[in-house]
C-alpha cells in the first residue's frame, strides 16, 4: 500500500504545530521513520491510523483519502496499528485478548477467527503462553501480542510506533526480524528514534526534526550525509570540543572517540567510515538552527 | 458491539474485588434492615403476600446494593484509556458508539448479577419457607420493572461521570446522589428523591404492584415537600412513563459519552 502526504499539518490546541507542511511518498515495503523524541511521529502515525485529524493537507493510503470517514474506515479495515503507548487488559489470556480485538476488526466466523489467532500465536512465538493471563507476561511478550493484535486483519499497512523502546538487546533483534519478515507484499511503517533499529531492518526512511521532513531516501543517501564528516580522536586529554562526539571508549591510558564534525576536530584526527547514525546525527546537525 | 459485550462481562464477573464487596454490602444489608429484611413487610404486615414481599424484597435490594453499583462501575469506561487500549480500539474498524453500547451492556449485566442473586435468592428463600411458589413467578416481573430500568440509568450515569471527574471522586458524589435524590424523606429538603427521575422503582411498587393498596396508601405528592410536580400519583401509566425515564435518561447519558469522546479524540 502506498502512502501519499501532501503539505500536512497539524497544530493542536494551544498553538502547537507538532507537523508542518510534510510531503511524503512511502512505497510498499519496509520503511523507517527516525527522528528525536517530540520531532512529530506520533502524530504522523496518528494521523495514518485515522486516530487524529490533520489540521490542512491531504493523506492518501493506496486510493483513500483518510480526512474523509469513508476513507478512514476503509483505511482502518487494511490497517495494523502498534501504537507506542500499546495496552492490554491484564486479566485476559493472550489469546481472548486477541479474540475481543478480532472481533472488533470484524473477524465474525469463529473457527476462521480461532485459527488465525492460533497462527499468529506460533508467528509471535507466543503459542505456549497463549492461555496465561497477560499480566504475567514481560515487556517483550506484551509487544509481541501488540504485534499479533496488528496482523489479526492480515493488514496492507502496518504501522509500528516505537515498538523496540524499553526491550531488551535479545527481545529487539527478535522484534526487528519479526517486522523485516513481515515486510513483504504490505507496507511496513517503523517509527522510532533508535537509529539501530532502521539500520538494520530498513532500505528506504524518512526523517523529521521539530516537525518538519528533513530528509527522504534510502539507507546509503543518508549514511553518505556523513562522508567525510566522521573522525576519530585518540588522546589522553579532554575530549574535542568541535563537533559532536558520538562515542567514548577508553584507549590506554586515554580515550578513544568518535566525533561527527565537518572539520577535523583535533590535528591528531583520523577519519572513519561514516554509519546510519552518523548520517543521521550529519543531517540533524545541519538541520539545526543556528 | 457484541465483542465488547462478551468480553466486558467476562472481565468484571470474575474481578474477586466485586463479589467481595457485594458480599460486605450484603451483610450489611440484612444487618441493618433486620427484621424487615426477614418478614419482607417493612412494618405494612403485607409480607404473607408473594408479591407485595417481591415488592419489598426489590425495594430493600436496591437501597444499598445500588451504591455498590454504581461504585464499581465507576472505572470502567475511563479504564480503557489508563491502561492504553483504547488506541488499538480506536484504530479498529468497529463502531464506536456500538462498542460503547456493548461495553455499557456487559458490564452493567455483569455488575447487576451479584444483586439478581440476591433478589432471586431472597425469592427462593421466601417461597420455601412461605411454602408459596408464586413468589417465584411475581421475582421476574418486579425485577424486570422496578429494578432492571433503574439499574439501566444508574449503570450509565456510574460509566459516565468518571469523564468529568476522577473516579474517587464521583464514587462520593455518586454517594451522597443516591442518598440525596432516592432515599431520604421528600420533605426533608428540596430532592429527586420520590420523583419520576429517583431510581428506586417506587413509582413501579406502587403503581403496577399495588405496594399501597392495603393501607389505602396513595403515592404521590408529599405534603410541604418541593418539586412536588415531579411526584404525580403513582397508577401503572406513571409507573411505564418512570420505565421510559430511566431508559432515556441512559440512552441520553451514554450518547453525551460519545459526544464527549468524539470531541477529545481529534
Amino acid at each position: 500500500m502506498r502512502i501519499q502526504l501532501s503539505q500536512l499539518t497539524k497544530t493542536y490546541k494551544g498553538g502547537v504545530h507538532a507537523l508542518k507542511g510534510i510531503d511524503l511518498d512511502v512505497p510498499t515495503g519496509m520503511y523507517g521513520l527516525l527522528g528525536s523524541n517530540g520531532a512529530g511521529k506520533t502524530t504522523l502515525m496518528r494521523i495514518l491510523a485515522g486516530l487524529l485529524r490533520p489540521t490542512s493537507g491531504t493523506v492518501r493510503l493506496g486510493g483513500d483519502d483518510v480526512t474523509t470517514k469513508e476513507g478512514r474506515l476503509a483505511v482502518q479495515r487494511t490497517l495494523g496499528y502498534l501504537p507506542q503507548d500499546l495496552g492490554v487488559y491484564p486479566d485476559l489470556t493472550a489469546r481472548q485478548f486477541l479474540d475481543y480485538i478480532a472481533l472488533l476488526k470484524g473477524l465474525d466466523e469463529r473457527p476462521g477467527r480461532r485459527r488465525r489467532i492460533g497462527e499468529l500465536l506460533e508467528v509471535v512465538a507466543l503459542g505456549e503462553h497463549a492461555d496465561r493471563r497477560l499480566k504475567g507476561y514481560s515487556g517483550g511478550m506484551l509487544r509481541r501480542v501488540g504485534i499479533a493484535q496488528a496482523l489479526l486483519n492480515d493488514p496492507r499497512l502496518l504501522i509500528v510506533d516505537e515498538p523496540t523502546t524499553g526491550l531488551d538487546p535479545e527481545e529487539r533483534i527478535r522484534f526487528r526480524t519479526l517486522l523485516s519478515h513481515l515486510a513483504g507484499e504490505r507496507t511496513v511503517l517503523l517509527s522510532t528514534h533508535i537509529v539501530e533499529d532502521v539500520a538494520q531492518t530498513c532500505r528506504y526512511l524518512a526523517v523529521l526534526a521539530k516537525g518538519r521532513l528533513v530528509f527522504q531516501g534510502d539507507v546509503g543517501e543518508l549514511v553518505s550525509r556523513a562522508d567525510r564528516q566522521v573522525w576519530t580522536v585518540t588522546t589522553s586529554g579532554a575530549a574535542p570540543s568541535t563537533g559532536r562526539v558520538v562515542a567514548a571508549l577508553p584507549h590506554g591510558s586515554g580515550m578513544r572517540y568518535r566525533v561527527v564534525a565537518p572539520v577535523p576536530p583535533d590535528p591528531m584526527a583520523r577519519p572513519a567510515e561514516p554509519t546510519l547514525e552518523d548520517g543521521y546525527l550529519a543531517l540533524m546537525e545541519a538541520a539545526a538552527p543556528v | 458491539m457484541i465483542a465488547a459485550l462478551r468480553y466486558e462481562f467476562l472481565m468484571q464477573i470474575r474481578r474477586p474485588v466485586m463479589w467481595i464487596v457485594y458480599g460486605l454490602a450484603f451483610a450489611a444489608l440484612v444487618a441493618t434492615m433486620w427484621p424487615a429484611y426477614r418478614t419482607l413487610d417493612l412494618g405494612s404486615g403485607g409480607g404473607h403476600d408473594p408479591k407485595l414481599a417481591m415488592v419489598v424484597s426489590a425495594k430493600v435490594t436496591m437501597s444499598l446494593l445500588a451504591i455498590v453499583y454504581g461504585c464499581l462501575l465507576a472505572d470502567r469506561l475511563i479504564r480503557d484509556r489508563r491502561l492504553g487500549v483504547a488506541t488499538i480500539m480506536d484504530a479498529s474498524s468497529a463502531n464506536p458508539l456500538g462498542r460503547l453500547i456493548g461495553k455499557y451492556a456487559g458490564v452493567c449485566a455483569a455488575t447487576a448479577a451479584p444483586i439478581a442473586l440476591a433478589f432471586f435468592g431472597r425469592a427462593v428463600v421466601y417461597a420455601i419457607a412461605e411454602g408459596k411458589a408464586e413468589a417465584l413467578a411475581w421475582s421476574v416481573p418486579v425485577f424486570a420493572t422496578a429494578i432492571l430500568p433503574g439499574l439501566a440509568f444508574l449503570g450509565a450515569l456510574a460509566l459516565a461521570g468518571p469523564l468529568l471527574m476522577p473516579p474517587l471522586v464521583f464514587r462520593v458524589l455518586f454517594v451522597a446522589y443516591w442518598f440525596w435524590g432516592n432515599l431520604i424523606p421528600a420533605d426533608m429538603m428540596p430532592t429527586l428523591s420520590h420523583t419520576i427521575f429517583a431510581a428506586t422503582g417506587d413509582y413501579v411498587a406502587y403503581g403496577l404492584f399495588d405496594r399501597g393498596s392495603e393501607g389505602g396508601f396513595v403515592y404521590g405528592p408529599w405534603p410541604d415537600a418541593a418539586l412536588n410536580f415531579l411526584r404525580p400519583v403513582a397508577s401503572p401509566a406513571v409507573a411505564v412513563l418512570w420505565m421510559g425515564v430511566m431508559v432515556a435518561l441512559a440512552a441520553g447519558i451514554l450518547l453525551l459519552a460519545r459526544l464527549h469522546a468524539a470531541r477529545s479524540e481529534h
